[in-house]
């Protein structure tokens, strides 16, 4: 299989951290906690200027100023009044289009991240499961996703089915659905070969029950901390895409989309790609760190079965 | 041993002519080459003529057929923009797209593994967070904002590199820099975890407890068995990036080399030039994943024996 | 002391003498994937034949207005009243060594009034249609036959497309030397060879193009020795690269990134008015664009003057019709095709019987300068009157797809004379109405005739302006400015784009550029 040095790898690094986090879960605990808080504050403050967005913006955001364009932010010379953050290349509010462009951003990601999961985690149980030609067919599909560049097939997707929102979100979701599968299907792997599996084989548990109560549970972990880093790769993702013009139609923005499109204004008016840079890298910071704190504690749990 | 080779093997063609017929027929759904490359001004027969003339006009299934028949005389088409040969095109540009490629490749191992030993080692003092916060810069800004920035600052205002283009060592570097941000970001914290993993390992202890140096506690047990895990991580990535194309960093930088070439492909259905592009890079990536997979089951019967 | 004194001398003397410069280096925004002056009009393909081919007849481009003088051809008069005769110029060589001779003339030109090769025929149908053939008289003399009275033969001939090209070179590229074969054009248009003063060293498609000075040229030389053009999409990358010293001079500079290369010391700026239009197209056979009153409000409703003022500082030139100053005396700034009036815009709207459909804007993501930014701004323009739009930003032509509503053109002046700018794309039977997003009738197609064949200006003048207003009362489009383009170089680089050229040429003839030093 592909991804068998990565199984095995991995397989190696679950083992090995429930014996370390046994050992030493006192100082890995008080070692991230401050940012591990800071972290987690940000992230709330993110997400109540998102949910937020339209009652706090002082500005529509498609509403074009066009003789304020290209205005620097309050304090710096030129700047236009009102318009704290500065303003586009169409004289549209930053500070607005940050706001919405966040609340887009979030939603898009969070949307993607779930179709992904769903999508891979429903293959990866299958392939696990099932083994056989099912396990062939899904491994055959994982094969295909990694040979073909991503950027070719979200490419060939938006040309057949145009640039909606809905369309994007899907394109987003497919882009990582292989981590999901092979992680499911690794752990289903393993956790076929557990004494309780067999248990409740043997008092007559039927497939989908034991698909259902016993292996379930035991994914919810991985599949939990996968889901948290992948909304930040599709932030990522995301903003390449429209770098290379298959981001959502104008005037929507998302902060990818703004980054994208600010870059030849990068010499001359900033401010126009640092708000949403700074936004990408703070979401991308709080995920990081909630994910890696989700991991610490979720295997403290699976040591505790 | 021999079966599962073969298994692979048949796999291998399998996927591969799924890929071809897939790009095969999604280009030509997703719209005319005629209007992307020609269609200004064009009357109904002109564009029929133009349509006859890029060899659009029979049925899916009769181009199909024709498409498939010229790789018996090694005839991959010629672009439908530069009207030269695809192969020639290709040759041209695998050569920059490795250079990248292994360059990053190294420069992530030279970068990522100490610097992921070191925010392993001293993870409680500045010096580990310092190592574990610029490995978070470097993935957490889109690549090609990174890349603006570099020519930017080293290009712009400090003038000490060129912006753009190949030829010297000193194209090479911003290039270099950009593609690999990520991949030593990501690949330091890896390191750093596995060793973590590692280096509390009972084992270890008894190394310590031996009188055994740090040092060679370090560097002796914890990283050659935190190394296997490295090393399957920088496979995926390898994979990954020569997979994704570089397309970012080649279309900022002018380096000319084979992602750059895909999305301008793609972009504007150059069908010819597309589906080539798209085969040769699945061929490679295949062909490797499937080598190191063959090697570890050789080396390895557990392998084998789970996926019979 | 003296001696130091006299090498510093002679070392500044070499310097100063050499206004045969070594070499130039250039970052274009686009380099074109082939390059042959016959098949192509794009405005990436115009920055280069310039410098490479020449025409039968020349042009002053020193001065916007058609001003003829001698090229290929020493002298030409009509024999009669649909053939022109040509002298041609002796002792002229193409860059690979060969003579030009009255074969490699009508060569050239049969290639494009007779075409059996698809692209040569797409190309000449629009602006060629009125040239039946090329006929040798003897090694130094051709005639070309048109089929009616023509107008306009030196502006005609003058054209990028009826630059001369090699017979014997071409027939030798592939298959049979005898004959011109398809083939043969394809792999003339990867290594082209002509008569001008430079030669294409090098070319790789939409990557890099190397010029060497010719020495055989029959005019003046070529002041530099080689110059090398590199493509730079990236702006940024662009801009840096010419304060970086590592080119000499960039092209396709929008107004907002001016301030930027001005502010340096050791660069410099300059720009003009393009002879083109940017203009926004209708379908008008498209149901929810078919009544022309819909189409009249849209067309009130923009306030051109502000898109000018905001995205191109003001530098634009908004006109009133489509007209241009380079048309001499068919000029017409007087007609009032287009103006803002968001009144007018508004009544006409409700007659119209809008009931809120969304209209389609295509538009490409950087074909035209500005282009998705004034789409943007026009859209926001439409939806203050109450239109509903929707933004479709998409490389693809949709000129002749039924669903297009309305999308961005560019509206070349091919060559000096209404018919090569309006002309050529609204002529009946012509690109726009091919593409099936307009219909002309009877009495359109009359005003068309007077206004294409007719020998008198007056009454050239006159069909014009019937025509444009009949464009103003159904209107298929809107003029929206003459763009203002701008290069930028290092200070020593004397060089500015010239009014009698077509877009975006980069002249480097002798007399064109220069190197201070």
């Amino acid at each position: 299989m592909t991804q068998t040095f990565v199984e095995i790898g991995r397989t190696m690094d679950k083992g090995s951290r429930r014996t370390r986090m046994a050992g030493a879960v006192g100082d890995l605990w008080d070692d991230t906690n401050w940012i591990v808080r800071i972290a987690a504050l940000l992230g709330l403050v993110l997400l109540v200027l998102a949910i937020f967005a339209p009652v706090l913006a002082p500005y529509d955001p498609v509403a074009q100023s066009l003789l304020s364009r290209l205005g620097p932010p309050l304090g710096i010379e030129g700047a236009k009044a009102g318009h704290w953050l500065g303003t586009d290349e169409l004289g549209r509010d930053i500070l607005s289009r940050s706001l919405y462009g966040l609340r887009l951003t979030l939603g898009v990601a969070f949307l993607g991240a779930v179709i992904g999961m769903l999508i891979g985690g429903t293959l990866g149980l299958a392939a696990g499961l099932l083994r056989g030609l099912v396990d062939d067919l899904v491994m055959g599909l994982v094969d295909i996703q990694i040979a073909v560049p991503f950027t070719l097939i979200a490419l060939l997707a938006v040309a057949i089915l145009g640039g909606d929102l809905q369309v994007l979100v899907v394109v987003l979701g497919i882009a990582y659905w292989e981590q999901y599968a092979r992680i499911t299907r690794g752990e289903v792997l393993r956790l076929r070969e557990m004494p309780f599996i067999e248990a409740a084989q043997a008092s007559g548990a039927s497939g989908t029950r034991i698909a259902l109560k016993h292996v379930l549970p035991n994914l919810m972990s991985p599949l939990v901390v996968i889901f948290t880093v992948n909304i930040s790769n599709i932030v990522l993702l995301e903003s390449t895409l429209s770098f290379l013009g298959l981001g959502l139609r104008p005037p929507t923005a998302t902060l990818g989309s703004m980054v994208g499109m600010g870059r030849d204004y990068m010499p001359s008016a900033p401010w126009i790609v640092a708000t949403p840079a700074i936004l990408i890298l703070l979401i991308t910071f709080v995920i990081q760190m909630l994910g890696d704190w989700l991991r610490d504690r979720t295997d403290v749990r699976l040591r505790d079965r | 041993m021999l079966g599962y080779a073969l298994t692979r093997i048949v796999r291998m063609a399998i996927t591969i002519l799924v890929i071809v017929t897939g790009v095969f027929f999604a280009t030509r759904l997703s719209g005319n080459a005629v209007d992307f490359i020609a269609g200004e001004g064009l009357g109904a027969d002109d564009r029929a003529k133009l349509i006859a003339y890029y060899g659009l006009d029979s049925s899916l299934w009769e181009q199909y057929r024709r498409y498939l028949y010229s790789f018996a005389d090694g005839n991959f088409g010629i672009s439908f923009i530069e009207r030269r040969p695809v192969s020639t095109i290709v040759m041209e540009r695998i050569g920059p797209s490795l250079q990248l490629l292994f360059g990053a490749i190294a420069l992530t191992l030279i970068v990522a593994v100490p610097a992921g030993i070191v925010a392993a080692i001293h993870r409680k003092s500045w010096i580990g967070s310092a190592v574990t916060s610029m490995a978070f810069l470097g993935y957490a800004i889109p690549n090609f904002i990174l890349a603006i920035l570099l020519i930017l600052t080293l290009s712009f205002w400090l003038g000490w590199l060129p912006s753009s283009g190949s030829g010297t060592w000193a194209h090479f570097v911003m290039p270099l820099i950009a593609l690999s941000a990520a991949l030593i970001a990501s690949l330091t914290r890896f390191t750093r975890n596995a060793m973590l993993d590692v280096l509390s390992q009972d084992y270890l202890r008894t190394a310590r407890a031996k009188g055994l140096p740090e040092r060679t506690v370090i560097f002796k047990h914890a990283l050659r068995n935190a190394l296997i895990t490295i090393l399957s991580v920088l496979g995926l990535q390898i994979a990954g990036l020569a997979a994704a194309g570089n397309v970012v960093v080649e279309s900022i930088f002018d380096w000319h080399g084979i992602g750059e070439m895909l999305v301008s492909a793609a972009l504007r259905r150059d069908y010819p030039v597309l589906q080539f592009g798209v085969l040769s890079v699945a061929v490679a990536v295949i062909l490797i994943n499937t080598i190191v997979d063959m090697a570890y089951a050789a080396a390895d019967p557990r392998v084998r024996l789970s996926n019979a | 002391m003296l001696r130091n004194t006299l090498m510093a001398t002679v070392a500044l003397a070499a310097l100063v003498g050499g206004a045969h410069a070594a070499e130039l280096k250039v970052g274009a925004a686009n380099v074109p994937a082939t390059l042959d002056p016959g098949k192509d009009h794009s405005n990436s393909g115009s920055q280069f034949y310039y410098n490479s081919f020449d025409t039968l007849i020349e042009k002053d481009h020193t001065t916007g207005e058609p001003k003829f003088l001698p090229g290929l051809a020493t002298s030409w008069q009509m024999v009669d009243d649909t053939t022109m005769e040509f002298k041609l110029r002796q002792g002229v060589t193409f860059q690979n060594g060969e003579e030009m001779t009255a074969d490699d003339v009508v060569f050239s030109f049969n290639r494009m009034f007779q075409a059996t090769f698809p692209p040569y025929q797409v190309r000449s149908k629009d602006r060629l249609s009125n040239f039946e053939s090329a006929e040798k008289i003897d090694d130094y003399t051709v005639r070309v036959h048109a089929r009616r009275a023509e107008p306009l033969w030196e502006t005609l001939i003058n054209m990028q497309q009826l630059m001369i090209v090699p017979e014997g070179y071409i027939k030798a590229l592939s298959g049979d030397p005898a004959l011109a074969e398809d083939s043969d054009y394809e792999a003339f248009s990867l290594a082209p060879i002509g008569t001008g003063p430079y030669k294409i060293a090098e070319f790789v498609p939409e990557q890099r193009l190397v010029w060497e000075r010719y020495d055989g040229f029959w005019g003046d030389a070529a002041p530099f020795e080689k110059v090398t053009v590199r493509r730079i999409p990236e702006m940024a990358t662009r801009i840096t690269a010419l304060k970086n010293g590592e080119v000499d001079l960039i092209t396709n500079l929008p107004p907002d990134q001016l301030q930027l290369v001005e502010s340096d010391p050791e660069l410099k700026v300059e720009g003009m008015v393009t002879p083109l239009f940017h203009v926004l197209i209708y379908n008008t056979q498209n149901e929810t664009m078919a009544n022309p009153k819909l189409r009249q409000a849209l067309n009130y409703a923009i306030d051109r003057d502000t898109l000018n003022e905001a995205l191109w500082l003001g530098k634009a030139v908004v006109p009133s019709t489509h007209t241009m100053e380079e048309f001499g005396p068919l000029y017409m700034p007087d007609l009032e095709t287009f103006k803002y009036d968001l009144e007018k815009a508004k009544t006409l709207l409700a007659e119209s019987g809008y009931d809120g459909e969304t209209i389609r804007i295509d538009t490409s993501a950087s074909y035209y300068t500005n282009g998705l930014l004034a789409m943007q701004a026009i859209a926001e323009m439409w939806s203050q009157i109450g239109v509903k739009t929707e933004i479709n930003v998409n490389d693809a032509w949709t000129g002749g797809d039924p669903t297009m509503n309305a999308r961005n053109w560019s509206n070349p002046m091919y060559f000096a004379d209404p018919f090569g700018s309006f002309g050529v794309m609204w002529a009946p039977g012509g690109p726009a109405e091919g593409e099936g997003r307009f219909k002309t009738d009877a009495d359109y197609a009359e005003k068309w005739e007077r206004f294409r064949f007719s020998s008198k200006v007056e009454e050239r003048r006159q069909a014009y302006g019937e025509l444009m207003e009949r464009i103003k009362q159904d209107p298929p489009f809107l003029v929206l400015y003459r763009p203002y383009e701008s290069w930028g170089m290092r200070k020593d680089v004397d060089w500015a784009p010239m009014p009698g050229h077509i877009p975006y040429v980069l002249d480097f003839r002798a007399g064109s550029i220069g190197v201070q030093s």
